[in-house]
């Protein structure tokens, strides 16, 4: 859960992710565009990388939550932090969001081509099964990362996919790690202790 | 009173002894030790017309009567186990939220009407909490039942709270509910905040919100 003191500012969240708030809120939808412009809300609606958030403002404070999972907060500095949408729960009014294209990676995973960028100043709560951790990537040393317990990360990063599949995979006698992603660079990589279905790397 | 030890924040130990016997939720019996024993009980220390209004209500759940000698373990679905003491005051819950109570405290049923009038009702049909809810009153202790564990929300004559009507789990004190809706020309077209329904508590006393909108 996620207490979020407000004087006056204004955030956004997860459309219907408030359970409590004393003080006076008010909550609206964002429009369609969600501060993108036309053409991130074109480029949003073909990635499929569907995003429906809330604008609250007011003095108080709110409490945010989904599904009971965790909360994990990641201030931003300039930076620029790729997470799922789907495992977006909050962030400052002043942060700035837009889609990447990822390409073969999302597609492999379930989660569609494209990831939700979010750069500029303030804070985010990311939403993760179980706690999620911060794992650090040096020059030197990369980290590859099962895709489905992937959360996010921020900072100077190149992803690729390393692919261990030989022809036990194909007879079904796989490990279920055949795929992973690898990052090398500087960065931080999140990664949550479960992991999520679906896409065609079920193997 | 029996003392009430959290093994982890999902599971519950309870010792049960002669004058420490307890009611608990049917089926969420773990492990024993000891001689303990589990009897169904269709009143759980109501009165035969209390279970009468009870079963009418729909605010039903069987509950089982836990004597012997030991101490028992308790645990429902994986759901988050939250220990409530009750020093004379009265807390109200959902009956199916409850897991294990004290023997000693007074379980009772209250219509929502009494709470608000019509408005009470049409709180507790639109919130998906029933016409009725469980009461519980005296000096013991409980355990409810929660989806990602629960907050405690102190209210205060100068503080009211809102609260998500799925969110909320149980309250005590002297608090006033109603329903506001901030409904908009947005909800009606489909493009809504998802909050268009909240419970504003008010008054004095707590307010215990889980973090997840699942209901049990």
């Amino acid at each position: 859960m996620l207490a979020v003191d407000l004087a006056g500012e204004t955030i956004r969240a997860l459309n219907g992710s408030m359970v409590a708030y004393d003080g006076q809120m008010t909550f609206k939808r964002q429009g369609m565009t969600g501060g993108e412009g036309l053409r991130g809300a074109l480029k949003r609606r073909i990635a499929g990388e569907g995003m429906t958030l809330m604008e609250i403002t007011g003095q108080g404070t709110v409490f945010l939550a989904s599904e009971a999972t965790e909360v994990t907060l990641v201030p931003l500095n300039g930076e620029t932090l790729f997470v799922e949408s789907e495992s977006l729960l909050a962030l400052d009014g002043r942060l700035q969001t837009g889609v990447q294209f990822t390409g073969l990676r999302g597609m492999g995973t379930g989660q569609g081509l494209a990831t939700t960028k979010v750069e500029g100043q303030g804070m985010v709560a990311i939403l993760s099964d179980g706690p999620a951790i911060a794992l650090e990537v040096t020059p030197g040393t990369p980290l590859c990362v099962d895709p489905h317990a992937y959360v996010g990360h921020r900072g100077q990063l190149q992803q690729d996919v390393v692919t261990d599949v030989n022809w036990r995979t194909v007879l079904g006698q796989g490990s279920g790690e055949s795929v992973q992603f690898r990052y090398q660079g500087q960065g931080l990589v999140y990664v949550q202790p479960a992991e999520r279905g679906g896409g065609i790397l079920e193997i | 009173m029996p003392g009430y030890t959290s093994i982890n924040p999902k599971m519950l130990q309870v010792p049960v002894g002669p004058g420490q016997e307890i009611y608990s939720k049917r089926g969420a019996m773990l492990a024993y030790t000891g001689r303990v024993n589990f009897a169904p009980t269709a009143t759980a220390g109501q009165g035969l017309g209390q279970t009468l209004g009870r079963a009418m209500a729909g605010e039903r759940t069987v509950m089982m009567h836990v004597t012997g000698h030991g101490s028992a373990m308790f645990g429902h679905g994986g759901l988050h186990v939250q220990v409530i003491d009750l020093a004379g005051d009265t807390l109200y819950v959902e009956a199916d939220r409850l897991l294990v109570y004290d023997a000693s405290l007074q379980a009772g049923t209250m219509f929502m009407g009494e709470q608000g009038g019509v408005g009470g009702v049409i709180r507790g049909a639109v919130s998906g909490q029933g016409l009725f809810t469980t009461t519980l009153t005296g000096h013991g202790a409980c355990a409810v039942l929660s989806h990602g564990g629960v907050m405690e929300l102190p209210i205060t004559p100068q503080r009211p709270v809102h609260v998500d009507p799925q969110a909320y789990v149980a309250h005590r004190g002297q608090v006033q509910n109603k329903l506001t809706t901030a409904m908009g020309l947005r909800d009606l077209v489909g493009r809504g905040s998802g909050e268009g329904f909240q419970l504003q508590l008010s008054g004095q006393g707590v307010v215990y919100v889980q973090a997840s909108e699942r209901k049990i």
